[in-house]
């Protein structure tokens, strides 16, 4: 049971499509991943909060990105971190990782794991005919998928091959009998380079950004990260800052 | 060039206390994204050891839009005591929107003023925790979804200044509370229950105040 939604506590079963179009009970589109059992209510804190004291963080310098990376890290490690890949169905690496990454229902394409791929999108109307591409399937060379797809007749492509990678699990590899099921957060290929996507979004925007008088998005890390005082807005964009300079002349 | 001046006041205030030995209290930030409940757990700890509050309270968000002190509040624990400035700050939020305040009756030009000096409150906010803080006590209301952005930087922000920081999951008078989630979210640190607004817990909220920041 390895996706939680955050908000409500509900509980996915591995591969589960349902959380693609939002929590069925709340809508919330938020969660978490499990990938031991856990209840429906909420689990014990994956880190003892209660008994360890809260541990400062690593020094390294002042780098504000690498300690929200740090808590990304941690809060993922906790969440990611019971210890009990016996008990996943499926058991293949690449299914909890494609698993994972349905949430974001991003498409990618993987070769390695087609059957797993193509089940975890295969609510989608065009899932049966995306099979085939992304079996490599480009032209002469068929992949096994879609000869099982073939095989089965009138089935349905898409119900042949989400079931498929429901029976085939005995046929896939053992679960690894320690470690970790998912990648390690750290993997460059698994996550997305929270320097790089800061520097995006500071990229995009200075510190306050004006949408229409009374409407304002704000850079938090632009705000924290400068040495200027904002004090006040002015309608017409300008700020009035107070500036560090001035400060110390002022400081006797 | 009143603002001004009255701005250089706190600035040198600050500026000495930033050069002041041990014995000067420890300035706590009370952090948290709009309607946590920031400013009534403020006036709880203020009107518990001081007889004062800090500032007025409302469901409305940003009704704090300036960071508001309580000085010198003195709480005693086991026999220790610990001298502390308070500072409420105003709700962090990466969104200030004056339409979300039309529904509580409000004027539009009433409510584009509020959302132009919420924003400038979070600058401020976020200009105090770069320079001014000692500690942090972060406060999230306990029936809301915990995995934000705002909440995930600030708690990583606090985390690279080094700054010890509590997690309190208030509103657990609600039906609807989840102090686990909150817990599930920030495990690394401790999270401790509470109502503000009905004093429940307070005791171990003090507590721990006393331990984290004493």
């Amino acid at each position: 049971m390895p996706h939680q939604c955050t908000n409500c506590g509900h509980v996915f079963a591995d591969g589960s499509k349902e959380m693609l179009s939002g929590c069925p009970d709340c809508g919330g589109n938020k969660f978490q991943y499990h990938p031991g059992d856990v209840d429906e209510a909420p689990a014990d804190p994956p880190a003892d909060a209660d008994a360890e004291p809260p541990e400062p963080p690593e020094q390294e310098g002042s780098s504000v990105a690498g300690a929200v990376g740090r808590a990304a890290n941690k809060v993922r490690d906790a969440v990611t971190s019971d210890p009990d890949p016996a008990a996943r169905t499926t058991g293949d690496d690449a299914g909890a990782t494609d698993a994972a990454d349905a949430s974001s229902a991003d498409a990618e394409t993987d070769p390695v794991a087609p059957e797993t791929e193509a089940s975890a999108f295969a609510d989608e109307p065009d899932a049966d005919s995306s099979s085939a591409p992304e079996t490599g399937g480009e032209g002469d060379e068929p992949a096994e998928a879609i000869d099982a797809n073939t095989a089965t007749g009138d089935e349905d492509a898409a119900q042949a091959d989400a079931r498929s990678s429901v029976v085939d699990t005995d046929s896939l590899p053992d679960a690894p009998s320690e470690g970790r099921v998912v990648k390690e957060p750290d993997d460059p290929d698994d996550r997305p380079d929270i320097e790089a996507l800061r520097q995006e979004l500071n990229d995009q925007f200075e510190s306050i950004r004006i949408v229409a008088p009374g409407q304002y998005e704000l850079n938090l890390m632009e705000l924290y990260d400068r040495q200027e005082y904002i004090i006040a807005l002015q309608e017409d964009g300008q700020y009035v800052i107070e500036v560090p300079d001035a400060w110390e002349t002022d400081d006797e | 060039m009143g603002l001004f001046a009255e701005l250089r006041d706190s600035i040198s205030r600050v500026s000495a206390s930033l050069f002041a030995d041990d014995s000067e209290p420890k300035r706590i930030g009370i952090y948290g994204p709009p309607n946590a409940g920031k400013t009534t757990l403020a006036n709880r700890i203020a009107r518990d050891w001081t007889g004062d509050a800090v500032g007025p309270e409302s469901h409305i968000p940003h009704e704090t839009r300036r960071a508001r002190r309580k000085e010198n509040v003195e709480i005693k624990r086991d026999g220790k005591t610990v001298n502390i400035d308070i500072v409420d700050t105003p709700g962090v939020t990466t969104k200030v929107d004056y339409s979300e305040f039309l529904e509580h009756d409000m004027e539009k030009d009433e409510a584009v003023r509020r959302s132009r000096e919420a924003t400038e409150g979070v600058a401020e906010a976020m200009h105090w925790l770069r320079e001014d803080v000692d500690g942090v006590i972060y406060v999230l209301d306990s029936t809301e979804d915990p995995f934000t952005q705002v909440n995930t930087m600030l708690i990583g922000i606090i985390e690279s200044r080094d700054l010890p920081v509590l997690i309190l999951a208030n509103k657990t008078d609600l039906e609807g509370a989840n102090i686990q989630r909150v817990s599930n979210a920030f495990p690394q640190h401790e999270t401790i229950p509470l109502s503000a607004l009905e004093g429940e817990n307070m005791d171990e909220v003090y507590e721990k105040i006393a331990e984290y920041f004493g």
